[in-house]
């Protein structure tokens, strides 16, 4: 049984961020939740998924954040307590509603909970959601560990229903991807208090431009922000201790908190520096912050992401308290407006605020970096037997034959990978117009990469603005395809763009984890329903020359991808073979038959090009070798090798 | 009490799953002790097809732990399912003192098959690891699991080359509690086997 559905209250379990969100939400009896999958977010609809039979509540995966969203705003406006996840590019998509949604306010408690990512580590960009919080005026609650995420999860949709207002829950990914000890509560049954109420409360509660106008309900808002204030100051996510006789403090807030309580430790500061810990972050506990600031002169402030709570202090305290020294990531930097914090970090941002001299090791650090220079690095690579791998050596060998540099518009997903490069791979960079780089390896095939369904914009882009140097192609994924895909397709259409446009449709949403999509033939809940052709889509769209081909047939996919470049006008080319990993989860495969014939394998490694990670060479006797630890069976580099080296042994 | 640790790896090779084994068998042996006030937490990145990437999970459990990264030159133990991931951790976060226990059969990565980079020899690794004062322990884990019924129970057999050295404050039986819990039901005997194999060799080793 999956210990989020466990009722044995009080009990001290592990969980990791997003499972304590998820069981927050149980606990707090939540009745809708809606999400896309989008790393590090998606564990908290995954749990809520899996464990779906045990409770009443609705779950889905929707086609993209901003459908989510309004699920979830859908269900709470006739009194539903719902939950919408998603990752921090996710927000970007879900805006438009999420900008506007405050203004009528909710019903049912709706609680939004975006996973930011700071060090990129699986996204494209770092942005600080909270700023979206206050973009948007509506409360924002911060979790500094695991035990807190589920509190503020529950205590979210108590907010949000006292102030009538969707409640922002900012995760990072050392949160919602780290493990800590949460003591579990009591699971509340959810209220089933469905109804509408055209006027409720306020004349046309719901429709923004209902008389008297959006001015009103802006007005609106921005009294229940007051309202909020009261509430941020009774928070009890929101705490200090003040030592006596000093006047240097540290406000942090959410995980950069826990940073900071260790670093204080690791400093033994903990008894020498006033420490207010922020959990409610917007708006900021102003009597808190007064009481807090009382005679402190020098103040160090420590989040994760941007300097959000710094300006909003800054300004405070320039009002307020004039004079006081303020550190943080803007104008007295200790710590870079970039990247993710970590204790070490937060100890010498500390230290060099304070005046502090840390002790370092010079010789142990001579050594290290000695050591260091023999650590090379390791690639990500796309799985052994991954269709991509034969997607992208059938582009590579389609492209290879066509004259002119050509341009390939990625987006991301597993795929992204063919951008991602070789980093032992050193490249000298020019500025020479359409230079164009030989193609190394599979891992440099994509030429721009941005966000969910970029490609195919960026793509028409180049051909309307007349490209002739060479073909204009994008690739996304299956579920990019629902996701970010179908207006750009219908525009390529309506304006005759002549471009390419590559599905690598492996069947699954995998790079968050392998949920379902409607390429999957199940729902979110794993019940069978239909699957969702996108050939046919396409066709009916308008898209005139339409390929599909299975990615494990080399030659056939250079062809079909062939003949679509050379198609003047909009082009699409389906590459459709499941993602590997899920095959061999089904099939519960054993020993691989692929071998390296050893008479025939001239160690030329060609076949080490494939990119595939269960391909291995033997420097010393300058041959090929396959790892059956990992090999697959999935045929492709038998089809490259040009020797015949590579063949399956016969048997079983 | 303060233990820190970072089982270190390639994607795919289990270690987040032997983090948290190890993490909620730390749990359960605080509960059983009536020690309130540890706290357990793991730190570590997943869900971004890092099969093939490098993958730290860091586990720290004691009554001051709040954050969920072990500091530089912090960890205790450092357990290396990978000989250069087991490098790649070791030499920023192993203690003065602490211990590396490694797995030596290597992964290689796709910028040494292509020839844009070296992989160092296992005895350079255990030797650079030594001049920074860390016990080095080695074994052939993956090799030992085949042994037990399957390579991909490596990771647990790492988990009892943990239990069978003197750092580890985790009971190994509490470990072989959670391993029953945590992994696939049909896969239980096969895990034991493994867990009893890495212990009985690190700890015949230790005993020489």
């Amino acid at each position: 049984m999956n210990i989020v559905a466990s009722n044995r209250i009080n009990e001290k379990v592990l969980l990791i961020g997003n499972e304590a969100i998820a069981r927050g939400a149980i606990e707090a009896g939540v009745e809708v939740i809606s999400a896309y999958p989008g790393t590090p977010s998606s564990e908290i609809v995954e749990t809520l998924a899996e464990i779906a039979d045990d409770f009443e509540y609705y779950v889905e995966w929707s086609m993209n954040e901003k459908i989510a969203f309004e699920i979830a705003a859908g269900a709470s406006l006739i009194g539903a307590r719902s939950l919408v996840a998603m990752k921090n590019a996710g927000l970007n998509v879900a805006m438009d509603t999420f900008m506007t949604l405050p203004y009528t306010g909710i019903k049912g408690g709706m609680v939004i909970v975006v996973a930011d990512d700071p060090g990129a580590h699986h996204s494209s960009n770092e942005q600080d959601t909270r700023f979206a919080a206050v973009y948007a005026e509506i409360p924002c609650l911060e979790p500094a560990n695991q035990q807190e995420a589920k509190e503020m999860t529950k205590e979210a949709f108590e907010i949000s229903e006292a102030l009538e207002l969707p409640v922002f829950l900012r995760s990072v990914t050392r949160l919602s991807h780290a493990s800590g000890d949460v003591i579990l509560g009591e699971i509340k049954k959810p209220l089933k208090k469905i109804g509408f109420n055209k006027h409720w409360e306020i004349p046309y509660r719901w429709n923004v431009y209902g008389p008297p106008g959006a001015v009103s309900k802006h007005k609106w808002l921005h009294l229940q922000m007051g309202k909020s204030k009261n509430i941020a100051e009774k928070s009890k996510f929101n705490t200090f201790t003040l030592p006596i006789n000093t006047d240097m403090g540290i406000i942090a807030s959410g995980l950069g908190s826990a940073y900071a309580a260790e670093a204080m430790f690791v400093l033994g500061l903990e008894e020498k520096l006033a420490f207010l810990k922020l959990g409610f972050v917007n708006p900021l506990p102003e009597g808190k912050l007064r009481e807090f600031l009382k005679g402190i002169k020098k103040l160090i402030i420590i989040e994760e992401g941007d300097p959000v709570i710094e300006r909003q202090v800054r300004s405070f305290a320039q009002e307020n308290f004039p004079g006081i020294n303020i550190f943080g990531k803007e104008i007295k930097q200790i710590l870079n407006p970039y990247g993710e914090l970590n204790v070490d970090y937060v100890a010498k941002g500390i230290s060099k605020a304070i005046g502090l001299q840390m002790k370092e090791d010079q010789e142990r650090i001579n050594i290290k970096k000695e050591i260091q220079k023999k650590v090379s690095p390791r690639s990500s690579t796309l799985c052994a037997g991954c269709p991509h791998l034969g997607t992208y050596w059938a582009v590579k060998k389609a492209l290879q034959d066509r004259k002119g540099v050509h341009i390939v518009n990625g987006d991301i997903g597993c795929y992204e990978q063919g951008g991602y490069g070789v980093f032992s791979h050193k490249i000298n960079s020019t500025d020479d117009n359409s230079k164009g780089y030989p193609i190394s390896s599979p891992y440099e095939i994509l030429d721009t990469i941005y966000v969910m369904g970029s490609g195919i914009g960026m793509a028409m882009g180049q051909s309307q603005a007349g490209y002739q140097d060479g073909k204009v192609l994008a690739v996304a994924g299956d579920s990019t395809f629902f996701h970010a895909t179908l207006p750009a397709v219908v525009n390529a259409v309506y304006t005759e763009a002549n471009i390419t446009y590559l599905v690598l449709d492996n069947s699954w949403t995998c790079m968050t984890g392998h949920q379902p999509n409607p390429t999957t033939g199940i729902n979110t809940t794993g019940e069978k329903t239909k699957i969702i052709d996108i050939s046919k889509i396409a066709e009916t769209m308008g898209i005139t020359c339409i390929k599909v081909v299975d990615p494990y047939t080399v030659e056939e996919s250079v062809q079909a991808i062939q003949e679509a470049i050379d198609f003047t006008g909009p082009s699409l080319v389906i590459l459709r073979g499941e993602c590997a990993l899920q095959v061999q989860r089904r099939k519960k495969f054993k020993m691989p038959k692929t071998f390296i014939d050893r008479d025939k394998c001239t160690g030329c490694k060609l076949c080490l090009k494939l990119g595939c990670p269960a391909i291995t060479f033997d420097n010393e006797n300058k041959i090929a070798g396959i790892d059956s630890l990992l090999c697959v069976d999935c045929g492709l580099c038998n089809q490259i090798c040009s020797f015949g080296a590579i063949t399956l042994r016969k048997g079983e | 009490m303060m233990f820190n640790m970072i089982i270190a790896g390639v994607g795919g090779q289990g270690s987040i799953l032997a983090s948290h084994i190890f993490a909620d068998a730390a749990i359960r042996a605080s509960v059983a002790n009536g020690d309130n006030d540890i706290k357990v937490r793991v730190g570590e990145t997943f869900g971004a097809a890092m099969r093939g990437g490098a993958v730290a999970s860091h586990v720290k459990i004691g009554s001051d732990v709040f954050s969920p990264l072990v500091p530089e030159d912090k960890a205790d133990v450092v357990l290396g399912l990978e000989p250069l991931e087991a490098l790649r951790v070791g030499v920023n976060y192993i203690a003065p003192g602490g211990m590396v226990i490694m797995n030596i059969r290597k992964y290689e990565s796709v910028d040494v098959k292509t020839g844009q980079a070296e992989y160092p020899s296992i005895s350079d690794i255990a030797s650079s690891l030594e001049k920074l004062n860390a016990h080095v322990i080695t074994l052939d884990a993956t090799e030992i699991a085949i042994k037990a019924g399957t390579a991909k129970a490596m990771n647990v057999v790492m988990l009892g080359a943990l239990a069978a050295c003197p750092k580890n404050p985790v009971p190994g039986r509490i470990l072989e509690e959670v391993i029953k819990d945590r992994v696939p039901a049909k896969t239980i005997e096969v895990n034991l086997k493994a867990f009893e194999l890495g212990f009985n060799k690190v700890n015949e080793d230790l005993r020489r």
